[in-house]
């Protein structure tokens, strides 16, 4: 019989442990308004979507854009019932306090959110899934369009606060642990969204090393021998739909919390672009890469790129070019290079724990 | 011989248990009937062979049976249950699921997947455990006895030592022989082999008959193929059935088949049509 390598996948496992010690540790000694937090909440966000596309996308083969949609269902689900019921009338203005006058607790919400974003992936799936390829991708694209404009509509207010923006609901903020005189006493609000994501990519990575995962993988190779192998097509690619569209509406709620309101405008089809993005440069078919990307892409957009915004003089030189808007044209750039000379991403195919296997090959030779 | 002159050959009785059956299977494709009045059966243990020139509509009548197409008319019954018909609308895993496997004429392996995972997967089929069991991994006991029987099957075919190689990294012959194992994955009773020796040399051949033969007996199975080495089919089938234009033109043992003027004809072209060119 074949043994399975151990040694991999506990470096995987200490890889993983420091990051989350570090993640605690940064938090409590630097200054929470550091830049490095708004990246590692938005990045931690941005991964665990970026995970469940390329679970659909890269795992399963089936082009998908309708990411932004089911994230939005997510924020909105999770935003309507957090919302504290004091806090309604106010956010609920011009609808007399909404329709809901009731709070569940943050996990509830999360798991509704998700819940919610794979019921509309279950019906969506069922005539859209018949659909290959690009048509596929646009019809999903169409999707997520429609249920923006839907929860704009002024009569959907009561319960979705029409175009309005919701907040007042718990956001990553709120996982700090306060003293009775408001002080924090220990920060959490990026170790939380840390662990959220981590727990759904866990699930993510389990589902992909079971025997469904391998199913899923099958039908990506090659639909026809899938489905002479006994795998039902159908059924499987609606479960890894769903389950891609639960973890995007995890997602989405993750992002609700992040932004701390949420608004239907938010979640445009250039959304699922930058995920679909992250997918790309951390390579199509790598859970590792999607993630790595992840931080990289919002690192850069929200951070590393910033100056290329604002009027730079290095002494009395101004910098050509630089104004509001040009960091998009570099980012462009760069997506441009990556395309055309890195098309295989930053990981390929390959994983966290296929690095050290890799090495330790080398180095017996 | 052109097609209108192509008369259909009757399906001939035998004593054995009935596992395949067609009946008068026909499938239309817009103007051209790739398979036509095609009646055949197969009995239980037995090898049979499907040949014919080119285009002959082998592969489609492979692709009725495994509900890949659904036949413009006539039935298909595996057992004597009903699996493939105008009406009834079957899919390939079902198909696959009642006991018949396949493999490809050009070969269509998992190229993403390593040679040991495409067994793998097609043990998904049989598995008990539903998704959550599979994702929290509390099925340890079945995937341990899968993974054996994964290995078991490489041992087989002699594919242990690429294991872990990726399946489209292996030498021709080597990836049809790991499309048979995946094949035998899925616990078939019927395995479908479509040109299994296509691309191997004379003695690659001699060593596949050999191995067909010997997993028909491991595996209890009964064997249908399509081939178009003369030799390995004459050597290891019961009985052949010869398509040309899609119709039936002659069946019976290899004896039989080889004395055929019709067949002959089919293959070389008749006499007057040699004196003519």
């Amino acid at each position: 019989m074949m043994k399975k390598e151990k040694k991999p996948a506990l470096i995987t496992w200490i890889i993983v442990a420091v990051i989350y010690a570090a993640v605690f540790v940064a938090e409590q000694v630097l200054p929470p308004t550091s830049m490095l937090f708004t990246v590692l909440k938005k990045g931690a966000t941005y991964a665990l979507v970026a995970v469940s596309m390329n679970l659909l996308n890269g795992f399963t083969g089936i082009f998908s854009l309708g990411q932004a949609g089911f994230m939005m269902i997510g924020a909105y689900v999770y935003g309507i019932f957090t919302i504290p019921v004091e806090s309604r009338p106010v956010v609920y203005q011009y609808y007399d306090g909404g329709l809901i006058q009731f709070t569940v607790p943050v996990v509830v919400a999360l798991v509704l959110a998700g819940l919610a974003a794979a019921f509309f992936a279950f019906l969506i799936g069922l005539p859209v899934l018949r659909l290959k390829s690009d048509y596929l991708a646009i019809a999903t694209l169409g999707f997520a369009e429609i249920m923006r404009v839907l929860i704009q509509w002024n009569n959907m207010g009561p319960l979705t606060n029409g175009s309005n923006m919701l907040r007042l609901y718990p956001s990553f903020n709120d996982f700090n642990i306060k003293d009775a005189s408001g002080n924090v006493t220990v920060y959490l609000s990026t170790l939380v969204p840390f662990l959220i994501a981590g727990v759904c990519i866990g699930l993510i990575v389990l589902l992909l090393n079971s025997g469904y995962g391998r199913a899923l993988k099958s039908i990506r190779d090659d639909e026809i021998a899938a489905e002479a192998m006994g795998i039902n097509l159908a059924h499987h690619k609606r479960l890894a739909f769903c389950i891609s569209s639960f973890f995007a509406g995890v997602g989405g709620a993750m992002l609700a919390m992040y932004q701390t309101t949420v608004q239907a405008k938010f979640f445009t089809t250039a959304m699922t672009y930058e995920i679909l993005l992250i997918v790309v440069i951390g390579g199509v078919g790598s859970v590792t890469g999607s993630v790595l990307s992840s931080f990289l892409f919002v690192a850069a957009s929200e951070w590393w790129l910033r100056f290329l915004d604002e009027k730079q003089m290095i002494g009395n030189f101004e910098v050509p070019l630089l104004r509001n808007g040009f960091r998009l044209v570099v980012f462009s750039i760069i997506i441009m290079v990556v395309v055309l000379f890195f098309r295989k991403g930053i990981m390929g195919t390959k994983e966290l724990p296929d690095l050290f296997r890799r090495k330790r090959k080398e180095a017996a030779k | 011989m052109s097609e209108l002159d192509v008369k259909v050959v009757p399906d001939v009785e035998t004593a054995g248990e009935t596992v395949l059956k067609l009946e008068h299977l026909t499938m239309q494709f817009g103007g051209v009937i790739a398979v036509n009045d095609f009646s055949m059966h197969i009995d239980k243990g037995e090898i049979v062979a499907l040949i014919g020139p080119n285009g002959a509509g082998k592969t489609t009548a492979f692709n009725c049976v495994t509900s890949v197409y659904q036949p413009t008319k006539g039935k298909i019954f595996f057992h004597g249950q009903e699996i493939g018909s105008d009406k009834l609308h079957m899919t390939p895993d079902k198909v696959t699921a009642q006991g018949i496997a396949r493999t490809f004429q050009n070969i269509r392996l998992f190229s993403g997947m390593t040679v040991f995972e495409n067994i793998m997967t097609a043990m998904h089929l049989r598995r008990k455990s539903n998704l959550f069991t599979q994702v929290l991994h509390l099925n340890a006991e079945e995937e341990k006895a899968n993974r054996q029987k994964a290995w078991k099957l490489l041992e087989t075919v002699g594919l242990t030592d690429v294991a872990e190689e990726m399946a489209t990294s292996l030498p021709y012959g080597k990836q049809r022989l790991l499309e048979i194992a995946r094949a035998l994955a899925t616990d078939p009773t019927l395995l479908l082999l479509d040109e299994p020796a296509a691309g191997m040399n004379p003695q690659e051949t001699d060593e596949l008959g050999e191995f067909i033969v010997r997993i028909k007996k491991e595996f209890d199975l009964t064997v249908f193929m399509i081939e178009h080495h003369m030799n390995l089919v004459m050597d290891i089938s019961d009985r052949i059935y010869v398509l040309d234009f899609g119709k039936p033109i002659a069946n019976g043992t290899p004896e039989e088949v080889q004395q055929n003027p019709v067949v002959i004809a089919a293959y070389l072209g008749s006499e007057e049509e040699v004196e003519e060119a």
